[in-house]
């Protein structure tokens, strides 16, 4: 037991007044000559007993009262042996406030619906009015990334004014820095006694109690434990049940159209009771588009596939939306999806045939007019190609042709640099010097002489042909061929090919053959890709083509060089975390509007992609560049499925955790949990009530 | 409304002046007063025996037989009554002007003016303790003022004791008589007042007159207060508050057992406060008794 102000104690002599005033107030009787003195001697026999007790209880009441009284004016609270607190008087205090997604949870059960976290800022402010006048505090408002709060101070005002402005977050909360910044604010005080009042749910993700409590400097210089005061602003709640969508798997579904993407929901029940057709809307840019319903068994989880067929473009902010329940933050999911655009594909065919099989665009052709594939090819022989506006193509593929005249060149030099894809496969009508001497400035390296592994045809052609040794697994366009895909791949055999010049151009070598010749070669043209590829598309030099893995190779090409492969690289980020946007835009070129439409800054990283963050909010965020949206650098941000494990903390972890010191109050408490001050003012009360009761009736 | 209150009577010095205007107040308040035309009427005569009274002798029965006949009138016939004072100390008890002593004298001598003037036989016996004076029955007047004078110079002191004086009454009043007792009866002693109505079973017509000062009946005392015992040594302190609730359902009890033992026994109570108009008491008593 500790007092506030210990001086009022002395108050506690009067409660001798009572024993005072029996021993020396003997006030002299007055005689009085009395007829019936008979009836007062039995009177006085048959009442002795009683009005003794009577007066005992009369006597322990007075004092009572007058004990009381000064004992609540000196502001008794009770701590036990251990905690730094323990009869030292006045305590610093940091008031710790979780701001954690569990803290959004909306209680509807009260007349009034209101979240933890509103009920969490009375609390504290309530803790805040409780201080003493000399009692320094701060106050600590505890996220995942919490910073140290300001000294301490008496300022109330101040402190109130932090917890008007603090707003519930989306991430767990790290209570274990956060104890430690708010142990470390202690130690500046001058004060002996120290105190931490953490105010939360006690929801196990939002309170991450790995590490042991932190200690402050004890009297004699020792490390011992603050005290902790746990106002727990859930008390009142058996549970928090909650449900939330944990995850979203976005997939195309050519089957049903080019343009159409199966979305699969995954749902979870977090509490003990089952839950029956909970609708799962689908939203494309706010319209819902598609429903469906979950049964979810307690601590279950279910899957929902909605599909949909998109028609805009260049991107769609699609959400899966649970039917709202206490915590509606994770009840969405949010998917910023590239709508795939059609492509437009000029394949210039440099060696035309009669015969499919030996037309040199025929294996091409076929492979990007695949069902399914995104790609709409358009063959033209050199002369009637070149004379195309490449503009209007979003990538061209040169198939064994001639080198382009000088103009040609240029036009498709800077048809690249727009920001366009260039294919390049080599065959019999490919002289090197030629092509050197127009396209050198865009051919990722320049072309050295053909050499032949074997001839066509030969008998041991399948022994003596070259063979891809490595591919660029990494590469967008390489990145799926594992496995027995990968194995389709490295099978295909090269009796001639094209080497090339060493590197002076920085191009990227994607894959070479057995013999360290380049196969497959990139280079970033302005703004555009170019790709060359040094043996031909048809079965003049290769049986590439009739390999399984040439159909979805030529279309990841085709998509990779006009842009459109990167666009589907789904960017998975949480709230808080930082977005890091892989890109070569100039940082000033590109804006970031988050959720709310509220634009974001970027920063440039060294090696030049742009990171936004860390995110403090879940939804989606839009990238533009010079006003039109940018697929690629667009992005959605989840909560945590984690986080939406509302599971409290049991009793004896936090005693586990913050020790048997710790001293818990609170929650509606808090409103209702009274200091032991005002208990023994009702006692007084109540004496004084009795005491009246007691007083013979005159 | 009468005159004669408590307070007025206490400026009347001595109790014959007060008897007589306590008389006064009741002879006035029955208008028709219960003596009025009544007179000392020939009843019988009776052959003259040493002793008689000579001024009784019939002389004319004596012209006619030539034998002494004496006049036996119908007065002789008439009551014998007795006042018997408590003189016990706690009798001494008054409030207000007037202490019970001096009610019961009052009362006493008043009754015994209006017995004396009806031609009845009055006399007086006090009792205080186990000291008893006596003032035997006689019907003349001048024997008033002895009894008057013997109530005059009563004093309280001693204890009260009932049982002495009714065993005193019975071997005194051998006749049948009108027994009057003016007391507060506090005598702690089992049957105590049973003795005294026994004398009911020799006859006497016995009316109780029970005095008590309003302070008895209402205990209203605040201070700390000692008490101190009237009659013997007994002393007591206590806080009156404390104990007002339980002495006054003692006294009431000792009240309605008191009455209900006279009633029982068909015996007039009256119970008189010193407080109040003695007059008033009287008529009551009387008009009592002529409803009998």
């Amino acid at each position: 037991m500790t007092f506030a102000q210990p001086l009022l104690l002395w108050g506690c002599l009067g409660a001798l007044i009572p024993l005072l005033v029996h021993l020396f107030d003997r006030r002299r009787p007055r005689p009085h000559p009395f007829g019936a003195i008979s009836f007062v001697l039995k009177s006085q026999k048959r009442t002795a007993s009683r009005l003794r007790l009577r007066r005992l209880l009369l006597y322990t009441l007075r004092t009572l009262i007058l004990l009381a009284v000064p004992i609540a004016l000196a502001r008794p609270e009770l701590s036990k042996a251990g905690t730094v607190s323990a009869g030292l008087g006045p305590m610093a205090t940091v008031i710790v406030l979780d701001d954690s997604l569990s803290m959004r949870w909306r209680d509807t059960s009260g007349l009034q619906a209101q979240t933890l976290f509103e009920r969490a800022k009375a609390e504290a402010r309530s803790a805040v009015r409780d201080l003493l006048p000399e009692e320094p505090a701060t106050v600590l408002v505890c996220g995942a990334a919490p910073l140290p709060p300001a000294p301490l101070s008496f300022d109330r005002a101040r402190m109130l004014q932090a917890l008007d402005e603090a707003q519930a977050t989306y991430e767990a909360a790290d209570a274990s820095r956060c104890l430690e910044l708010a142990a470390r604010a202690l130690e500046d005080s001058l004060l002996l006694a120290k105190r931490i009042v953490l105010v939360s749910d006690f929801a196990a993700t939002s309170l991450r109690t790995e590490a042991p409590l932190p200690t402050v400097a004890g009297p004699k210089g020792e490390r011992i434990r603050p005290e902790v005061v746990l106002r727990d602003v859930a008390s009142s709640l058996p549970e928090l049940p909650n449900r939330a969508l944990l995850d979203v798997k976005v997939e195309p579904a050519p089957q049903v159209d080019p343009k159409a993407f199966a979305f699969t929901f995954t749902a979870r029940n977090f509490s003990a009771e089952a839950m029956k057709d909970v609708e799962l809307q689908l939203k494309v840019d706010g319209r819902v588009v598609a429903k469906g319903f979950f049964d979810l068994p307690a601590h279950g989880t279910g899957q929902k596939a909605l599909t949909h067929r998109f028609v805009g473009g260049p991107v769609a902010v699609v959400e899966g939306v649970l039917a709202p329940d206490a915590l509606t933050e994770d009840d969405t999911r949010t998917v910023v999806l590239p709508v795939p655009r059609e492509l437009t594909a000029l394949v210039v065919n440099g060696a035309p045939s009669p015969q499919k099989f030996r037309d040199e665009a025929f294996f091409v052709e076929a492979a990007l007019q695949a069902t399914g594939s995104p790609v709409r090819a358009v063959v033209r022989d050199t002369d009637a190609a070149f004379r195309e506006d490449f503009a209007q193509y979003d990538v061209v593929l040169l198939l064994n042709v001639e080198a382009p005249r000088t103009d040609v060149a240029a036009r498709l030099k800077a048809y690249v640099e727009s920001g366009h894809g260039l294919f390049i496969s080599m065959g019999d009508r490919v002289d090197p010097d030629g092509w050197n001497a127009s396209m050198g400035g865009v051919l990722p390296r320049r072309l050295k002489l053909f050499k032949t592994a074997v001839e066509p045809g030969a008998s041991d052609v399948g022994a003596r042909s070259a063979r891809l040794s490595q591919v660029a697994a990494e590469h967008p366009v390489l990145a799926p061929f594992t496995g027995r895909a990968r194995e389709g791949l490295m099978s295909a055999r090269f009796s001639r090919y094209m080497l090339l010049e060493p590197g002076a151009e920085g191009g990227q070598v994607l894959g070479t053959l057995d013999d360290g010749a380049p196969a497959l070669v990139a280079r970033r043209l302005g703004r555009g890709q170019v790709l060359l590829f040094t043996s031909t598309v048809d079965r003049d030099w290769s049986d590439f083509s009739i390999r399984t893995s040439f159909l979805p190779l030529m279309q990841r090409v085709a998509a990779w060089l006009s842009g459109s492969l990167e666009e589907r690289e789904e960017l998975k980020v949480l709230v808080g975390e930082t977005a890091v946007l892989p890109t070569q835009l100039p940082l000033t070129e590109v804006e970031l509007l988050g959720p709310e439409g509220v634009e974001l800054k970027l920063t440039k990283q060294p090696d030049g992609a742009l990171a936004a963050g860390p995110l403090a909010a879940p939804g989606a965020y839009v990238a533009k560049s010079e006003g039109l949206v940018v697929p690629s650098l667009s992005f959605a941000v989840s909560v945590d499925a984690a986080e939406s494990d509302l599971t409290r903390l049991k009793p004896e972890e936090l005693k586990a955790f913050f020790g048997d010191d710790a001293v818990k109050a609170g929650g509606q408490s808090s409103e209702s949990k009274a200091p032991i001050w005002t208990w023994l003012i009702v006692a007084a009360v109540i004496a004084f009530f009795l005491e009246g009761l007691l007083l013979p009736r005159r | 409304m009468s005159v004669l209150d408590a307070a007025t009577l206490s400026r009347i010095s001595g109790v014959k002046l007060r008897a007589r205007a306590v008389v006064e107040g009741v002879l006035s308040g029955l208008h028709k007063s219960p003596h009025q035309g009544q007179s000392v009427e020939f009843a019988e005569h009776k052959e003259y025996a040493p002793g008689d009274e000579l001024r009784h002798l019939d002389w004319k029965a004596f012209g006619k037989f030539d034998r002494y006949y004496v006049k036996r009138f119908e007065h002789e016939t008439n009551l014998r009554a007795v006042m018997v004072v408590d003189g016990s100390g706690s009798m001494a008890y008054g409030s207000g002007p007037l202490t019970k002593l001096d009610v019961a004298r009052t009362l006493a001598g008043a009754l015994s003016y209006l017995l004396v003037r009806q031609q009845d036989a009055t006399g007086l016996t006090v009792f205080a303790g186990n000291q008893l004076r006596d003032v035997p029955p006689r019907a003349n007047a001048s024997h008033l003022n002895v009894v008057l004078d013997a109530l005059d110079d009563l004093g309280a002191h001693g204890t009260t004791d009932l049982a002495s004086a009714a065993d005193h009454l019975a071997e005194k009043v051998p006749r049948r008589a009108f027994i009057a007792v003016f007391s507060d009866f506090f005598d702690d002693r089992a049957d105590a007042l049973k003795r005294l109505i026994a004398l009911k079973a020799r006859r006497h017509d016995l009316a109780v007159f029970h005095i008590v000062d309003p302070l008895e009946l209402t205990f209203p005392f605040e201070d700390p207060t000692l008490f101190l015992s009237m009659e013997d040594d007994r002393r007591l302190e206590v806080h009156p508050a404390e104990i007002r609730e339980s002495y006054l359902e003692e006294f009431n009890r000792f009240l309605a057992d008191t009455k209900a033992t006279c009633t029982a026994a068909d015996v007039d109570y009256e119970r008189v406060r010193t407080d109040e108009p003695l007059d008033a008491v009287l008529l009551r008593f009387l008009a009592r008794r002529q409803g009998r």
